[in-house]
């Protein structure tokens, strides 16, 4: 008790050396809880459009071997027409599980009569995808109604000179190696977000890339999970059940097939890490900087304390305890600043425009509980451990030399 | 038996390359109750003495033994311990701690010692009503006078119930007459508690108020000074 009155009052009589270093702390605080809070919601956004945007599913199912060598060989890897029956049985039963979508992939050449260029078209089932859908994220519906329409990205409509209403014709080659062709219907056009592909997707129902294909199978299988279902552990429950039903196949999840989720993750990861170890450091340095000058000014005190009887354990305690009193002050501080910021964000009504989109979209920063715990937790362990330093200088001194400092 | 015994205690300084010699071979023993000075000038090795007395010190050579204990084998925590229960300090700044109101700063070495708050809180207070202090007990050191600074000081290093006090130029800091009061007070303080004090000065005035004046020159004892009266033996 006496090194936390000793700490807490030598603070508050170096009071505007403690000020610099406990703002110190409640800006790193900030910093590394606004930023944890940006990323969170990026995230959430990246993770919602990928599953849902990108109607990516929480889950993908397909024979084994199709993620390597699906796209060569695509007949091999087939589910057929009972198989898909079979499996959408299996895994409708399981808890959780909210749809499951078959998928065909094709890729050919499009043309609007004068001009041809190439696609690559992913085919699902009108009412089952439209299910995996959410307003303002990603493509528009197909209608189950019209089994010839489907969408065009958007520069491939340019190219071709379509919009909606339009009117094209695919043309590839059906699965035994024979050219088919067929019109195809412009229902919308839309932007898939990412140059690479919107020159060249389309989007069709399964009926139509299966027609086209001339098959009656389908390559993979899209399972929606409950919204914030694991995909790990549902993959980990299901992989089995499906083999005891007689199905090889691999799964995957979205984050796995979701590069661009990958790349922004991986950056605003690395990001992150460099700013917890610019803050940390800064943390680290300026308790270091501030027990020294105090080590430095408390000399005599120290001889004092010690000639008293005090063991040298405890002259250090007393100095990790106004370490970690500056940690704890400044973390709470940051915590104050946390929420101030997060509150004139809010009420700024402040926007951004994010470099994959072609508008802007508001700051959303989320102030996480759990991260502000975890924080303030390292922050003081890191201010008492940077206190014991100038701590263990101080309980080495010997006491006729500091009872002679002057 | 002595409760001090110092037996051809010597200390060096290393200062550079060149060994400079404090103590030269000190052998005396204090009883119990005594008052007693380490009386000379700058640099006769009265500081150093008083530090090993004080455990705060080691000797280079030589053999101190407290209350009939060899403290030359004692660690560093065994020496804080026995600091704490059996010596109180006074020291010629006073060294209270300066964030501590005076109640506090005699509250240290029994806090340190490990009692209870409100212990520590009662026995404090009857030795700062002891020294005349009992008004001031919530002051902080700064809003202190020099005298009763070091009357703080004195009611610190009397808290534990020490077997000695040591007090190394306790009036240097202070005007003649508040020196003349504090001598006075710990004077009474010693006959009242039995306590033994043991104090270093280079003042011939305080010396008249010693049971014993220890006369230090060039890191050895020596004759008794001139013109200083001696009321009891004078070690030589």
């Amino acid at each position: 008790m006496i090194a936390f009155k000793l700490a807490l009052r030598n603070l508050w009589k170096n009071r505007r050396r403690s000020l610099a270093t406990l703002i110190a702390i409640a800006l790193g605080f900030a910093a590394i809880n606004l930023f944890a809070g940006y990323i969170h919601n990026s995230y959430n956004g990246l993770r919602l459009g990928s599953i849902y945007g990108e109607g990516l599913g929480h889950l993908t199912i397909a024979r084994k071997g199709f993620f390597e060598q699906g796209s060569l060989k695509p007949e091999q890897f087939l589910f057929s027409e009972t198989e898909l029956a079979r499996l959408t049985q299996v895994l409708g039963a399981e808890a959780g599980v909210q749809v499951v979508s078959p998928r065909l992939s094709a890729s050919g050449l499009v043309s609007n009569g004068k001009l041809s260029t190439i696609f690559i078209a992913e085919g699902e089932d009108p009412a089952l995808a439209n299910r995996i859908w959410r307003r303002g994220m990603g493509r528009p519906k197909l209608d189950p109604a019209q089994p010839g329409a489907g969408l065009v990205s958007r520069v491939l409509a340019e190219r071709l000179g379509v919009k909606a209403g339009g009117n094209l014709v695919t043309l590839s080659n059906t699965l035994e190696g024979q050219i088919n062709a067929l019109d195809l219907d412009v229902l919308r056009v839309w932007d898939t977000g990412t140059a690479a592909t919107n020159d060249k997707s389309l989007r069709l129902p399964l009926s139509y890339v299966q027609k086209l294909l001339d098959t009656r199978g389908a390559s993979r299988v899209v399972v929606l999970l409950d919204e914030d279902a694991d995909a790990d552990a549902a993959r980990a429950v299901l992989a089995p059940r499906l083999a005891a039903a007689g199905f090889e196949v691999d799964i995957k999840t979205w984050v796995e097939l979701s590069n661009y989720y990958r790349q922004v993750k991986r950056l605003f990861d690395l990001i992150f890490a460099f700013l917890f170890v610019i803050v940390f450091v800064v943390v680290l340095m300026s308790i270091i900087n501030t027990l020294s000058m105090s080590v430095m000014e408390r000399v005599r005190e120290i001889g004092t304390l010690r000639a008293l009887g005090m063991q040298r354990w405890a002259v250090v305690r007393i100095f990790a305890a106004e370490g970690s009193l500056l940690g704890l002050l400044g973390s709470l501080g940051g915590v104050v600043l946390t929420l101030l910021v997060k509150l004139l964000i809010t009420l700024g009504h402040v926007s951004y425009t994010p470099p994959s989109s072609s508008s802007p979209v508001p700051l959303s920063i989320s102030v996480l509980p759990s991260m502000l715990g975890v924080t303030l937790l390292v922050l003081c362990l890191v201010a008492t451990l940077a206190a014991c330093w100038p701590a263990r200088r101080a309980a080495h001194i010997e006491i006729v030399d500091a009872l002679g400092h002057v | 038996m002595a409760l001090i015994e110092l037996q051809d205690v010597r200390k060096t300084y290393r200062l550079g390359s060149t060994d400079v010699p404090a103590l030269r071979g000190v052998s005396l023993a204090i009883g119990r109750g005594e008052f007693t000075a380490l009386w000379g000038p700058s640099g006769s090795g009265k500081s150093s003495l008083l530090n090993l007395i004080g455990l705060v010190d080691r000797p280079s050579a030589g053999r101190v033994r407290i209350d009939g204990r060899d403290t030359g084998g004692l660690g560093d925590a065994a020496r804080a311990r026995l600091r704490n229960r059996a010596i109180g300090f006074v020291f010629q700044g006073f060294n209270l701690i300066a964030v501590l109101s005076a109640l506090e700063n005699v509250m240290l070495p029994l806090i340190i010692r490990g009692e209870s708050h409100s212990r520590a809180h009662l026995l404090a207070s009857q030795r700062l009503a002891e020294v005349g202090l009992a008004d001031f007990a919530r002051h902080r050191p700064d809003q202190l006078s020099g005298g009763q600074r070091q009357r703080v000081a004195i009611a610190r290093a009397l808290v534990t119930d020490p077997l000695l006090v040591v007090a190394d130029e306790p009036t240097a800091n202070l005007d003649a007459r508040t020196g003349q009061q504090v001598i006075e007070l710990m004077q009474a303080l010693n006959r009242s508690h039995g306590v033994t004090f043991l104090f270093s000065t280079h003042d011939p005035r305080l010396a008249t108020y010693m049971q014993r004046v220890i006369r230090l020159a060039d890191g050895a004892l020596h004759d008794a000074p001139d013109g200083i009266p001696l009321p009891q033996g004078v070690a030589a």
